[in-house]
């Protein structure tokens, strides 16, 4: 299977610390790949450098057969790799509706004279896009936060729209950057079941940074452990449970 | 799912209003229309100063309340805009209502170049200090370009007309400075309910997450930019009007706590909040006016107050009135 | 109605743009402005200590400048002698900013740095604009406690006006130095400018530190207004004007930076004269604008700031 996203060689360095390492890996379509090590191992940066919000010093970033490296975040983005952040990366002065319908931005075809004539084109384009917000957090199950401002939305609540409005567009790649900080155990075996079933029914390919050790050995179809920058192991869970560099770098501090 | 989805949502009304809601706002410049008939000269120029603010309270507010960005450069659009259409009514003999549309236009290519540092990633303070700089070096030109502007003694600015009618009264600059706002105010709201006033606040909540969107945030950081120096500049164009007189004092820093004032007492980020910090803060300094410093004391004072005790402005007290009055106000 | 930096650049008696090559003037204009920049140092660095202490750019400081030289003026009139009163008024002002801060912006101070900044700007204001009902309508000066005077020394003119804002801003930075590198408080302040998350670890009292930082940047700040005032008349709008030249030098130097603040204050004092004499009169007023924007646009960390650069 040819790879959707695939990372060849990627160093990033800041001054004199290398926060990755020659890293090589690829996510297939459909495929849940986890990032874990322990904090500061760079995983995080790997995923700033796959969207574009960190510079790579040296190897390569494909998706989809095309280097996307060199383009900024809104471009990489645009191509269809969207994200989520690790502490909440929700717009706090906005609806979760209107979150979502920032999600969709790529997606709204009005245009800037258009809105101000309000052309019938571009109202028709703003309220077809609030349909389909709408439809998708319903879809989500939290249709009935929508006019609720994201700030006053539960962490659960949160997570929800923000998963939901990195999918708005449909991107053939999703990077969830712990998803589960703060959720209680249940809420996160429903998480890990929404993981699945983007995965299995719909062909996204996952990349998912997650320290919930549980979680990611039930999602997962591989496990990509990462320490000090460097990739220590690349296998299925099971796999990777046993291996003796993981469990020294990681799991042996858990 | 049914955890995720426990907390309840506000009762409706709040933000989805229905079409009648908003028709109301409607009635507003309608029952505005016979004002002239009941006010003196005096209290007539008061309300046409306030109809001057309100675009000059807009366009700031989008850039310091909508894209949340600390720029302090709204005073030079002003300023540009006034002089914009001072210089073309005096040097080029062109009639007021034919300087309005290349006043604004001025001010947006104003606003273009001081979103530069912005697009280049100046921010926060950096941002502030530099905008607050450039607003001074523009302040300097009008006082050192003289042929021009007519330096530290302004310039005379003809008899404003429209169509050929001039307008000799202040109740007939009343009529033609309630049709721009009304049109400012119209565009502006379409803008800000779009995409383009989502990225703003996008923006404004999390620069990064925005990008992470697909949002070019570097052209709409400069299109909020233009957008508001393009508003601003038309506030100058009517200041000129109303005034008659352009001159570099009336863009000093004494400027720049009035137009804070405006967006602040109003509410940050709130179109109605730029409207009600027009009325309100416009129309007390013209009471005190010849007592000097009193402007600065008292708005002064006054932000500070809204500042700890009352965040998100006037908008948030009518807020609370009737939900037909929620606005997109400021929260943190 | 602005006060002007002239009286610095052209001694009494002495006419720059006089006889005489104009390279030889090049000692002449260094040395008025290295005067300048001493001025334009200590209101930086004032401005720095604060920042430093709270990281909010204090945008109402040039009022506490203007503050300063104001309550020596009321001093004197009450009869004080001037060097308690200059005592007394940095008492006053160090007071006055600890109470600021700790009644207007502590409270917010979690709170976006948008509101922080509009809180001090409108301070400063409020400030101002009392000054101005009280004193704006008349000229004041404050009569210096020494002679005017100038003299030569080869072919450079000196003034007393240089020598004492040289000489006091130097015992200053002298005396900052040893408190900060020589005593246990120093190195206190030292430790939590480098953490300060660290610094409430270990039971230093944060809120605390940046009221009191707060206050000895408005202490050091009123001192520079009280310099400005031997040399231009008093006026509300001083402190504005100054604090426009301390931003130019603390971006040259690089924001936050002590010595930075120091060194951006002393280029700029320098550049001021040189570009205003050898290019245009106007860069006089203009330079500290220009300075600011120029190197915010081309090298934001300035001369000694760390590099941040965020892509977004």
């Amino acid at each position: 299977m040819a790879a959707l996203l695939e990372l060849t060689d990627v160093s990033v360095r800041f001054g004199g610390l290398t926060a990755v390492d020659n890293v090589s890996l690829s996510v297939a379509a459909g495929e849940v790949c986890a990032l874990i090590g322990p904090n500061g191992a760079g995983k995080t940066t790997l995923f700033n450098a796959v969207s574009g919000n960190a510079v790579i010093n040296s190897g390569a970033i494909r998706f989809q057969g095309e280097e996307i490296h060199r383009l900024t975040p809104h471009q990489i983005s645009a191509k269809g790799v969207r994200r989520t952040f690790q502490n909440g990366g929700l717009f706090a002065h906005l609806t979760a509706l209107e979150n979502v319908l920032v999600g969709l931005h790529t997606r709204v075809d009005s245009s800037f004279l258009g809105l101000l004539a309000s052309a019938p084109a571009s109202r028709r384009a703003e309220s077809a896009a609030t349909a389909r917000a709408r439809e998708l957090l319903d879809l989500m199950q939290v249709g009935h936060v929508a006019d609720n401002l994201a700030s006053d939305l539960s962490g659960g609540q949160q997570r929800m729209v923000e998963i939901v409005r990195a999918l708005a567009t449909e991107p053939p790649l999703l990077l969830l950057d712990e998803p589960a900080v703060g959720l209680a155990p249940h809420m996160r075996e429903q998480l890990g079941q929404i993981i699945r079933r983007l995965a299995g029914e719909r062909g996204i390919g996952i990349l998912l940074i997650e320290h919930a050790i549980e979680l990611v050995m039930n999602v997962s179809d591989r496990v990509v452990v990462l320490n000090y920058g460097k990739k220590v192991a690349d296998a299925p869970p099971a796999q990777v449970r046993a291996d003796k560099a993981v469990l020294e770098a990681y799991l042996g501090h858990a | 799912m049914t955890d995720i989805a426990k907390k309840e949502s506000l009762p409706a009304g709040g933000r989805s209003r229905s079409r009648i809601g908003r028709s109301v706002f409607w009635l507003i410049p309608i029952l505005l229309l016979p004002v002239p008939l009941f006010l003196d000269q005096y209290r007539q120029y008061v309300v046409n100063l306030i109809l001057v603010y309100v675009p000059v309270g807009i366009g700031f507010n989008i850039v310091v309340g909508n894209l949340g960005l600390l720029a302090f450069s709204n005073v030079a659009f002003f300023g540009i805009g006034a002089y914009t259409s001072g210089v073309l009514a005096l040097k080029l003999g062109l009639p007021w209502w034919a300087t309005v549309l290349p006043a604004g236009i001025m001010g947006a290519l104003a606003g273009s170049a001081a979103s530069v540092p912005a697009l280049r990633g100046v921010r926060l303070f950096y941002l502030a200090i530099m905008t607050l700089a450039f607003g001074e070096l523009l302040r300097w030109v009008y006082i050192r370009w003289v042929p021009v502007t007519g330096g530290s003694f302004g310039m005379a600015v003809p008899k404003p007309s429209v169509f050929g009618l001039p307008l000799l009264t202040e109740g007939h600059k009343f009529y033609a400075f309630l049709f721009l706002v009304v049109l400012m105010v119209i565009l502006t709201n379409r803008l800000l309910r779009s995409r383009f006033g989502r990225a703003f606040m996008a923006i404004k909540s999390n620069e990064q997450a925005a990008a992470a969107m697909g949002i070019p945030t570097d052209r709409y950081i400069l299109l909020a930019f233009a957008w508001g120096g393009f508003v601003v500049g038309i506030g100058g164009s009517m200041y000129a009007a109303l005034v008659g007189h352009v001159t570099p004092i009336a863009f000093d820093l004494t400027e720049l706590i009035l137009e804070f004032a405006i967006i602040m007492v109003g509410g940050l980020g709130s179109l109605v909040g730029s409207v009600l910090g027009a009325i309100v803060i416009t129309s007390a300094p013209e009471f005190f006016r010849n007592w000097l410093g009193f402007q600065e004391l008292l708005f002064g004072v006054l932000i500070v107050v809204v500042i700890l005790f009352l965040p998100r402005g006037l908008a948030s007290l009518l807020a609370r009135l009737h939900p037909i009055f929620v606005d997109r106000y400021y929260r943190d | 109605m602005r006060p002007r930096a002239s009286p610095v650049l052209r001694p009494a008696g002495f006419d720059p743009h006089g006889a005489g090559p104009v390279l030889a003037l090049f000692p002449q204009l260094v040395v008025s402005g290295i005067a300048t920049g001493m001025l334009y140092a200590l209101i930086a660095l004032s401005m720095t200590v604060g920042y430093r202490a709270t990281t909010v750019v204090n945008f109402g400081h040039g009022d506490m400048v203007m503050a300063g030289a104001y309550a020596v003026f009321v001093l004197l009139g009450s009869g004080m002698p001037f060097l308690p009163a200059m005592v007394l008024a940095l008492a006053l002002l160090f007071a006055f900013g600890v109470l600021t801060q700790r009644v207007f912006m502590q409270p917010i101070i979690a709170g976006p740095h948008l509101s922080l900044a509009i809180m001090a700007l409108s301070i400063g204001y409020a400030v101002r604009g009392g000054a101005r009902l009280e004193w704006g309508s008349e000229v004041t000066t404050l009569t210096r406690p020494y002679p005017q005077d100038a003299f030569m020394v080869g072919s450079v003119v000196f003034t007393t006006d240089d020598l004492v804002i040289s000489g006091v801003v130097l015992g200053l930075l002298l005396a900052l130095f040893v408190v900060f590198h020589l005593t246990p408080i120093g190195r206190l302040i030292q430790a939590i400018f480098q953490s300060q998350r660290g610094a409430a670890l270990v039971g230093i009292n944060v809120h605390a530190f940046h009221g009191m930082m707060w206050g000895a940047g408005a202490a050091l700040g009123a001192a520079g207004g009280v310099l400005l005032a031997l040399i231009v008349p008093l006026s509300p709008d001083m402190g504005v004007w100054t604090l426009l030249r301390g931003f130019a030098a603390m971006t040259l130097g690089g924001f936050g930076s002590l010595h930075g603040a120091v060194i951006g204050g002393l280029l700029l004092g320098i550049m001021e004269k040189l570009l205003g004499f050898y290019v245009s009169t106007v860069f006089i007023d203009i330079t500290a604008y220009l300075v600011t924007i120029l190197v915010l646009l081309i090298r934001p960390s300035g001369l000694f700031g760390r590099q941040a650069s965020i892509r977004v």
